[in-house]
């Protein structure tokens, strides 16, 4: 019995092990011609291929959470904190600095002004936020409501370096931080950081 | 911006708020003896007024604290003194200004959103005639939070009531249900909201006593603009202004009779 499974194993390792071969000279062989096509691909990229999503720049280089983090999870962001504004007049976190899901600072500091040095409004495909909801297809509704420019409050977030900052404990495309965990995940800018 | 309200159904409002008011005078009795007794040891010596208004007043906003949320501890009410000669129309002017109200482009008149308006009552009898504001009235039993179908209309845990608008349907059930005629439906697409009061088609809104002002530790604007005709504070609190002085000199609801508790309450009417 013992043979028996051994000499099938036995068999199937070494079919398994020629096959094997036999795809990596044949993946290698993809990857060198890819690998060449794509140097010449590389130089029409962002002229042919499909529309490019033109992200303006802020006021400043610095947000709450790291681009890829902010990209990701924004609208948990957005939605945990506006139950805690509106429903419970949370209005501050625990050390006093504003939520980080408040719209209205992120409009403060994403805000395009265009050529005139007026800012763009939510219809201009400018608008820091309809510039990749629009090349995303999804449509958001927040600025039926809220106001789409800064109003001259002058209310920012604290702000942190992306640098030096320990993300491990974030579960990424999830929310379920409370307000003390993003306290801990968005330290206030230190005098390194200006 | 005065509404003169002539047809029947707002008449038959303010008079029953009249007839009402003396129909509370005796149940409020029993309640005003109960807060003057535990004013009375905290000392009289104070004059009402606005001495009293403003010394007592920034105390109790600044305990609020921005981290914690809204308290359950606190009842945020208003005084409204009309025996004073002010021009409720400068409050009407504040309140649109701080909520950006009016910037309707198509809607009729008696579509446009009021958070507040000045309502003329006259005694057809004696020819007495005297104009109040009216708003939210802040309900501590608010038909509007009760009728809500999916929770968007409710009240905070210091008694403001407020439309949640992340959940308005724009179903407009509270509108119906509130004897106040306090709330307003958006009619049509806005632009250029303020950054502190979003609002947008689609939604009921009404008096939401200036939460963001509130929270920030100011007072409301309409209290701001009424030259001190409008006291605002804590009700819970026996030591604010506005307690004592409904303590002392009382004040009227109305509709009392609904028996909703209003957090707005009135004197000479």
């Amino acid at each position: 019995m013992c043979l028996h499974l051994n000499f099938n194993f036995g068999f199937n390792s070494c079919f398994m092990k020629k096959s094997l071969q036999k795809l990596t000279i044949a993946v290698s062989g993809l990857v060198l011609i890819a690998g060449v096509n794509t140097v010449n691909a590389k130089e029409v990229e962002h002229n042919d291929l499909g529309p490019k999503i033109m992200i303006p720049e802020s006021s400043g280089d610095k947000c709450i959470l790291p681009e890829a983090e902010m990209r990701r999870r924004h609208p948990d962001m957005l939605k945990h904190d506006r139950i805690q504004t509106l429903r419970e007049g949370v209005r501050a976190k625990a050390d006093g600095n504003a939520l980080d899901g408040s719209l209205k600072q992120c409009v403060n500091c994403h805000a395009i002004k265009d050529e005139s040095n007026k800012f763009v409004r939510i219809n201009n495909d400018q608008h820091f936020c309809v510039s990749c909801h629009q090349y995303a297809a999804v449509s958001i509704d927040c600025f039926q409501c809220h106001r789409d420019i800064p109003e001259g409050s002058g209310d920012f977030h604290a702000l942190t370096n992306h640098k030096n900052v320990n993300y491990s404990n974030v579960v990424p495309g999830t929310y379920s931080l409370t307000i003390k965990d993003m306290a801990n995940i968005a330290p206030e800018v230190n005098s390194d950081d200006n | 911006m005065t509404i003169n309200i002539e047809n029947n159904n707002t008449d038959k409002t303010a008079s029953d708020a009249c007839n009402s008011c003396n129909r509370e005078a005796e149940a409020d009795s029993s309640r005003r003896n109960f807060i003057f007794g535990s004013v009375a040891a905290a000392g009289l010596t104070v004059a009402p007024g606005m001495m009293l208004y403003q010394t007592a007043n920034a105390r109790s906003l600044s305990d609020f604290s921005l981290e914690e949320g809204a308290s359950s501890k606190v009842r945020w009410g208003m005084l409204v003194d009309t025996t004073k000669e002010v021009d409720w129309n400068k409050c009407v002017e504040a309140c649109n200004k701080e909520h950006g109200l009016g910037n309707e482009k198509t809607s009729r008149d008696d579509q446009k959103t009021q958070y507040m308006r000045v309502v003329d009552v006259k005694n057809k009898g004696t020819g007495y005639s005297m104009s109040l504001p009216v708003m939210c009235q802040h309900c501590e039993n608010a038909p509007c939070v009760d009728v809500c179908p999916t929770g968007a209309s409710m009240k905070r845990a210091d008694g403001i009531v407020l439309v949640d608008r992340h959940r308005c349907i724009g179903c407009r059930y509270c509108m119906m249900a509130c004897p106040y005629k306090a709330r307003s439906f958006v009619h049509e697409v806005l632009t250029d909201q303020t950054e502190n009061t979003p609002r947008g088609k689609g939604c009921v809104e009404s008096c939401n006593m200036c939460v963001n002002r509130i929270d920030n530790g100011q007072k409301p604007a309409c209290v701001e603009a009424s030259e001190g005709a409008i006291i605002f504070g804590d009700l819970n609190d026996p030591e604010s202004p506005i307690a004592k002085i409904l303590a002392k000199h009382g004040g009227k609801q109305i509709r009392a009779d609904l028996k909703l508790n209003p957090g707005v309450h009135y004197q000479g009417i």
